[in-house]
């Protein structure tokens, strides 16, 4: 498979940008969490103050998938800040199609990121990756990435909708 | 204990600041300078631009309950809209910080608090944070709200490329 081009996302790629999200969060077997719908997606990345980014894989016509998508894969991002250190890009999402593996898709999008993150003047790039994921640990391990669960005792917490609501309605 | 919530302004950041350089310090490392790169004019500038990277809300007590320096902005929380591919919008607690002689008054509740209250009006559904595994007071502390340890209960781990790593990635290098 020889050409595919990476660009911005437009808002007519959100039906393609979601299909990729719960295709990835079914390999995470995670599927039935993905509550995020196409109108979500449009308002919230192609408004004034977009809360998120993405960049999407184009592969020509006659390369689609075998289910006839053109858009193979995707990354969304966005800007987060380090008190210490400034600004970071945070990579949400990101995702190749698994027929369309191993022809450095992911490897280029990751450069694209990381040109992107220096020339907006970012310290580092930050992610999280499931423990159980060797291939992704090992992909990202490859390039240099450090664990900082593992190196530094990092851990993610997270309240949901609910306890938010009770912890305010407590003031 | 008598003290204010309100949102940081400009002026603020002299205070964001010196409180950034104590926790820094309180963590013990050993060179502040090496590890705390940002400094009030990077704060001014990332966070009070016309498209600001982080916001930030300050806690405060009356003059007659100042500390023992004279500061009477005696705690803070950076704050930051982030987006969940699952669940959409979401409001990432990227520092929450008291004095210590002012601790134990609710103070960080009350940031945590003001921050979920300004998530909520912005949509989201979700607050994350991240705290360290030896941090037991604080682990505790955010257990009893009804937060869940995303790290021990999904195994995700949280990762980096920053520096040369980041730079070797931008050229292609493997």
């Amino acid at each position: 498979m020889a050409s595919f081009i990476l660009r911005k996302a437009e808002p007519k790629d959100v039906s393609d940008i979601l299909r990729l999200i719960k295709e990835l969060a079914k390999f995470e077997e995670m599927e039935d969490q993905v509550i995020l719908t196409e109108k979500d997606l449009l308002e919230d990345g192609f408004g004034d103050h977009p809360f998120y980014h993405c960049i999407v894989a184009d592969v020509p016509k006659q390369h689609q998938s075998a289910d006839s998508h053109v858009i193979i894969g995707f990354a969304m991002y966005y800007f987060t800040y380090d008190p210490w250190i400034g600004k970071l890009l945070y990579l949400e999402d990101f995702y190749v199609m698994k027929e369309f593996r191993g022809f450095g898709i992911g490897s280029e999008i990751l450069k694209k990121l990381s040109q992107m993150a220096v020339r907006t003047r970012c310290s580092s790039m930050h992610f999280i990756v499931a423990e159980w994921n060797k291939p992704s640990i090992d992909f990202y391990k490859r390039r240099g990435a450090s664990d900082l669960s593992l190196e530094e005792g990092w851990r993610l917490f997270k309240i949901d909708k609910q306890n938010l609501l009770k912890m305010t309605n407590e003031e | 204990m008598e003290f204010t919530i309100r949102a940081a302004t400009l002026e603020d950041c002299k205070d964001i600041s010196r409180m950034i350089l104590s926790r820094c310090e309180l963590a013990e490392y050993e060179k502040v300078s090496d590890q705390v790169k940002i400094a009030q004019r990077d704060l001014e500038q990332d966070g009070f631009s016309k498209n600001p990277f982080f916001h930030g809300i300050i806690a405060e007590v009356p003059e007659h309950l100042k500390s023992k320096e004279g500061h009477t902005k005696v705690g803070y929380s950076l704050y930051f809209y982030t987006y969940s591919s699952w669940k959409g919008r979401a409001v990432y607690m990227e520092d929450l910080y008291v004095m210590p002689e002012f601790r134990g008054k609710c103070i960080g509740k009350a940031l945590m608090s003001k921050v979920s209250q300004l998530g909520l009006a912005a949509g989201c559904t979700q607050l994350n944070f991240t705290v360290l595994d030896w941090n037991k007071s604080s682990l505790d502390f955010y257990l009893k709200l009804g937060c869940w340890d995303v790290t021990s209960d999904l195994g995700y781990h949280c990762m980096r490329c920053e520096g040369d790593v980041l730079e070797h990635l931008a050229q292609g290098d493997l």
